[in-house]
């Protein structure tokens, strides 16, 4: 942390030093970017800097500086239409829609932070290019400076496209999503119709409490208990489950072993939402294998240890609450464990034979030694994709969206009240609650509250394997 | 003799879990020949038999089943976004896994973080983005949509690529290679099993995603729909009774690939995904 | 160090060219309509054959000709329009389509039509206005949200036919928010009834719930019904004269659930179903069971009549709701009256266009058509008089029902706490929680203030 601290504080200091120290190129530079390069005879390169910083101007001129004007109240000009029923035809006002305002406004600002850092690093390699004539070291001719990019300048080249993609698809969403937890965008407040207005910490308050009427408190709680519960547990039941059919399947007393993968292959081959929504008419309440369970006397059988209400005269296995939890739970066994299988086949296959055959030698039995030698070896070896799946199980969305949409609906009057279910994760939640109640400030409070339980999972065990000289173990 | 009982109750067991594993597999696959159109919850296999179904889907294109229309825009999808995610995933791996500069660790530590935000919830804003650069309803939006932020994913593949010894590369370094040089020639033509792992997963990615499609394309017309959407579409409230079995034989068409693909690659899947989770 | 300036570059400048897109294309949301060029010479006059009949109805035409006249002078250019229509109906309405075009031959149409369920629209309508279909299909439940929401254009004026007058006056009042006319009514029968085998039940028979069921026991089969549902759970509480309406603000509801009498429909929604002869079952559930011979009786709407017509043959019949005892009272099951409508995109860029769409999607011959073609139930007064109509045992069934049946007014905060009180009185209240206090928080949610 305090070294990240330094480091921003360095960036600054050397930007003030290049400022103070620079010739009259340099200082110019401070106002026409490309002026330390045309100082140095570095055309090509000061008339691009001169560029962008034109573009910019006119950016910050006609995208940025109308939009950034209403950012703090996010619009105040509400939709009118006239119309004109000789014409047929009507008059709409020049209206604020507040979610386009938010949405501009923060790339304009995100335009601007990346112009900045742009225009600071700038002003340093000018500095640098001074430096480097003082002493007079080479100055790249443009040809030379282009062929770095393929060198020494090699990642910037590789960053450049994937960064892109990034901020369009993750960074420049996020941003508006935390932006949006701190309005009262809803359904009474959507665009283009209405405007929505900031609102600052009430939406996450709204989160922590319950009173009567706001529920919110109390089914944040019971939704995030079942999605971590879920989240053990469907990561731990495939991965173990993964496991012993892989040893299973490749120990060398099984026979054909390639074509007993095959068969658990073409269970993952047809798509997970097919799967799902066949599975869950599989078994609906009047499905097929309700039906079965009847006429061979299960369904009776049930009712009588009392794990069926009396009243039905099927098993509610995606309707009730338990069974449903428990269903999901052997649904996704179902669908993860070829998965897992695939995986483990692989790290099975590397195990280190010798120690195996030591620990024969000392006697233990095959029991002994799937819990001493392989267990930990794949344990060790698998540690961090499990973690990556233990995220994924908290965010998947699926498995749970398909199995229950439509089928399942929750007996807990508090949940019901602010549109949660017992079988719900945080983000099947925060889906209803966007896709059909367009409560999109509170979805959003949920999505960051995600959003920080993942990464705290993340950041725990990742940062052991980027900081740890691991990486270069078998370079 | 011992020896052969034991090696029964094995094999045994093998299928019975095989059994278990297929069972709805094959509900789907009979399913697809019913000549009942609605869900059949008494019978396990159908009354009568008919090749209807996909006589359905392929040659009497209605509003609502296009199916070779979808087909089509679904490969192209697929294949776009498969050959740009590839690229990107790569591009993103060599980076992080071979060249070292400022800032690696700090970028690796931010991109893992940003890789956890719930793609359901974002989805509202993508849409709105690429709604100003008019890019919804169309399929170059939807291979945007599956690819841009591709680079993200690149745990795995940077794994496999720290497992690819660096000698190779300072060889080639001192014969004079370029870095562009050394990641095109050396380093990919290595990664085969792990490229294998990112295409095969990039590919699939559309055939199943059906929130984002929904979102996307959501012009109501049947042409611009992906496999997802319109399978997905025939299970609503109004067409399940109608359609269930023809949903079933989209299934099974798309399955039929896809199981291929998996067969073919399993070795190099199977590589690829322990090569690059050995150093996750 | 200025190599990293150079890639930094490159990157803004890609980064900065393609949101300089965004900046332009985001202003002109709003649609116009090509009012701009002054009208084609020769399209005017060829106006004359092709607006038949439209002229008596429309309001004040100046000098200068009808409205439609003007607007089909004032058009130039292809008049690309999208429609929504259920699945179901696309076959219909596209023939709709095609006369459409033909009734306006000097004006060359581009129209798309989607599938879109009326019982969803709203949910994809919702998601982006301005993308959503300029001609749109929905249940009339919608729109209360729709109209909050800015997604219908009023019906501030009619051209080929008078909306208010034409139709039924139930089906006016649906498409009615706040006094003003909202959508243009397309079917009348989207609300729910009684279906049952005439082999099992007489006509007498189903008149009562209780003796539904103990001829269905007697039977050894099934009368199902979506208990687990506001929409349907209503016709109970409503049938015993409890309260449900939406407040003036258009959003929060009133709701007497748990006033005195309210713990009485509670309990006899348990005793109804511990028989387990009436059953708590989704719609999907129903068609299967009905054709499997399950379910001899349900609860449900005209969309299943074809199930049950192929299911039961001639022993098929519908009626109005059956009377329930609460509380020693027999009370009769009330109902949502159900409509479809068809509604306008104010953000239309084609208004005038699309206006004339929806009135020729839903005036009489078109109503007539759909009810040949489809079995819906016309609102349109002239077409549903007709002896096809009145003699559709559904259509009839819904007729027999009207006189307790209520529009549908009620706020979002309904459906949720309704949908669970339905589903935990349906499994006979597993935790035993005192009905009174049951009915409290179910209240609590309905009535839940909307910030």
């Amino acid at each position: 942390m305090k070294k990240a601290l330094d480091a921003i504080g360095n960036y600054f200091k050397d930007f003030g030093a290049a400022f103070v120290k620079g010739d009259i190129g340099v200082k110019l530079s401070a106002v026409l970017m490309g002026a330390g390069y045309f100082a140095r005879k570095q055309i090509i390169n000061g008339i691009i800097m001169c560029l962008v910083e034109v573009l910019f101007i006119v950016l910050c001129i006609g995208y940025a500086a109308p939009n950034l004007a209403k950012f703090g109240t996010l619009g105040t000009v509400q939709f009118e239409q006239v119309f004109d029923p000789l014409t047929m035809t009507s008059t709409v006002n020049d209206y604020d829609n507040s979610f386009l305002i938010l949405l501009n406004s923060i790339i304009a600002l995100f335009i601007i932070f990346v112009f900045v850092i742009f225009y600071i690093s700038n002003m340093k390699a000018v500095y640098r290019l001074q430096q480097k004539q003082e002493n007079g070291e080479h100055i790249n001719t443009f040809r030379e400076d282009v062929r770095t990019m393929f060198n020494e300048k090699f990642h910037i080249t590789l960053l450049t496209l994937p960064a892109i993609g990034i901020i369009i698809m993750n960074i420049l969403p996020i941003l508006v999503l935390i932006a949006v937890a701190f309005t009262n965008y809803d359904q009474q407040h959507m665009p283009p119709n209405a405007l929505f207005t900031w609102v600052g910490w009430s939406n996450f308050k709204n989160l922590f409490t319950s009173s009567v009427t706001v529920t919110f408190g109390y089914s944040f709680k019971k939704v995030l208990v079942w999605t971590l519960e879920w989240a053990v547990l469907a990561t731990f039941t495939t991965f173990i489950g993964g496991i012993l059919l892989a040893k299973f399947i490749n120990d060398k007393k099984t026979k054909l072993p390639k074509f007993w993968r095959t068969l658990f292959i073409v269970a993952i081959a047809v798509p997970q939402f097919v799967t799902l929504l066949l599975v869950r008419n599989f078994f609906a309440d009047s499905g097929i294998v309700n039906t079965f369970c009847n006429s061979i006397g299960v369904t009776d059988f049930l009712k009588n240890i009392g794990l069926v209400p009396a009243n039905l005269s099927y098993i509610p296995f995606l309707t009730n609450p338990g069974w449903a939890k428990v269903m999901i739970v052997i649904i996704n066994i179902w669908i993860g464990i070829p998965y897992q299988m695939l995986v483990a086949t692989g790290v099975l296959m590397n195990i280190p034979e010798d120690q195996i055959e030591s620990a024969r030698i000392d006697g233990a039995n095959p029991m002994q030694i799937f819990i001493k030698i392989t267990m930990p070896y794949v344990l060790f070896v698998t540690g961090p994709s499990l973690i990556t799946d233990f995220v994924k199980n908290i965010n998947n969305f699926n498995v749970i969206y398909l199995l229950t949409q439509d089928v399942f609906v929750t007996s807990d009057q508090l949940l019901a009240n602010s549109n949660a279910k017992e079988v719900d994760l945080l983000v099947t939640w925060l889906f209803r609650l966007t896709n059909e109640y367009y409560n999109y400030k509170m979805a959003s409070v949920i999505g960051i509250i995600v959003f920080i339980i993942c990464a705290a999972f993340t950041l725990v065990t990742f940062t052991r394997t980027i900081k740890g000289d691991k990486e270069e173990e078998f370079q | 003799m011992k020896k052969a009982i034991k090696s029964i109750i094995r094999h045994f067991i093998l299928l019975f879990l095989a059994v278990v594993w297929l069972i709805p597999i094959l509900w789907l696959f009979v399913t697809s020949f019913s000549g009942y159109k609605g869900i059949n919850t008494s019978h396990f296999f159908p009354e009568t038999w008919t090749l209807d179904n996909y006589a359905q889907l392929f040659l009497r294109s209605d509003s609502i089943v296009q199916y070779n229309r979808w087909f089509l825009n679904t490969l192209v999808i697929a294949i776009f976004s498969c050959l740009i995610s590839t690229i990107l995933v790569l591009m993103v791996s060599y980076t992080m896994s071979k060249l070292r500069f400022t800032g690696r660790k700090g970028l690796m530590s931010f991109s893992i973080i940003l890789n956890m935000f719930p793609g359901v919830l974002s989805m509202i804003a993508i849409y709105f983005i690429l709604k100003t650069i008019g890019l919804t309803n169309s399929h170059l939006g939807m291979i945007i949509v599956y690819s841009a932020g591709a680079g993200l994913g690149y745990l795995i593949c940077k794994g496999f690529m720290d497992t690819i010894s660096i000698s190779l590369s300072e060889a080639a370094r001192l014969e004079g290679a370029s870095e562009a040089k050394i990641f095109w020639s050396v380093i990919i033509p290595l990664s085969k099993p792990i490229i294998v792992y990112t295409v095969i997963n990039a590919f699939l990615a559309p055939w199943g995603d059906f929130v984002f499609a929904k979102l996307m394309l959501n012009s109501g017309v049947a042409t611009d729909w992906t496999v997802a959407i319109g399978l997905f579409n025939m299970l609503g409230k109004s067409m399940i009774n109608k359609y269930f079995s023809v949903f079933c034989a989209g299934g099974v068409i798309i399955a039929i690939p896809i199981s291929i693909l998996f067969v073919i690659m399993q070795k190099c899947y199977v590589e690829g995904i322990t090569g690059g989770s050995v150093k996750g | 160090m200025k190599k990293k300036v150079l890639a930094t570059l490159l990157a803004t400048a890609m980064v900065v060219s393609c949101l300089a897109g965004c900046g332009k294309s985001g202003n002109d949301a709003a649609g116009s309509p090509a009012t701009d060029s002054p009208a084609t010479d020769e399209a005017a006059p060829a106006t004359d054959d092709a607006a038949q009949a439209e002229d008596e109805t429309a309001p004040a035409a100046d000098a200068s000709g009808s409205p439609v006249d003007t607007l089909i002078a004032n058009t130039t250019g292809t008049v690309t329009m999208r429609v929504w229509a259920s699945e179901e109906d696309q076959d219909f309405t596209n023939t709709l389509l095609d006369n459409f075009k033909a009734a306006y031959p000097d004006v060359t149409f581009d129209i798309t039509l989607g599938a879109e369920s009326e019982s969803t629209a709203k949910d994809t309508v919702l998601t982006d206005i301005e993308a959503a279909a300029d001609v749109y299909a929905f249940a009339d439940d919608q729109i209360n949200e729709l109209v909050q929401a800015g997604a219908l254009q009023e019906v501030a004026a009619h051209y080929t036919y008078d909306v208010a007058a034409e139709n039924a006056g139930g089906a006016v009042e649906a498409a009615t928010v706040d006094g003003k006319l909202y959508a243009y009514p397309m079917t009348a029968d989207n609300g729910y009834f009684m279906f049952y085998d005439s082999s099992v039940f007489t006509a007498d028979d189903v008149k009562s719930l209780e003796k539904m069921i103990e001829v269905a026991d007697a039977a050894g089969k099934k009368i199902a019904m979506d208990i687990s549902n506001g929409w349907y759970i209503y016709s109970f509480f409503q049938g015993a004269g409890l309260e449900l309406s939406l407040n003036a603000d258009g959003m929060t509801n009133t709701c007497t659930w748990n006033a005195a009498g309210g713990t009485d429909v509670a309990q006899a929604i348990i005793d109804l179903t511990a028989s387990n002869v009436f059953v708590d079952m989704g719609d999907e559930d129903m068609a299967t069971q009905i054709a499997e011979g399950n379910v001899v009786a349900c609860v449900n709407g005209t969309w299943r009549a074809e199930t049950a017509q192929e299911a039961w043959g001639d022993n098929y019949a519908a009626c109005k709701l059956p009377t329930f005892n609460a509380g020693g009272k027999d009370c009769q099951m009330s109902s949502y009256s159900g409509y479809k409508l068809v509604g306008v995109n104010p953000h239309s860029a084609n208004l005038g266009w699309a206006m004339l769409l929806a009135e020729f999607l839903t005036n009489e011959e078109a109503q007539a058509a759909r009810f040949e073609t489809r079995g819906l139930g016309p609102a349109n007064i002239t077409a549903a008089s007709s002896d096809a109509v009145q003699s559709n045992p559904a259509i009839a069934a819904l007729a027999a029902q009207a006189a307790y049946a209520t529009p549908q007014r009620v706020g979002g905060n309904f459906w949720s706490p309704a949908e669970t009180l339905g589903q935990i009185l349906a499994s006979g209240n597993p935790d035993g929680t005192d009905l009174q206090t049951l009915l409290d928080t179910t209240v609590e949610g309905i009535t839940a203030p909307v910030e």
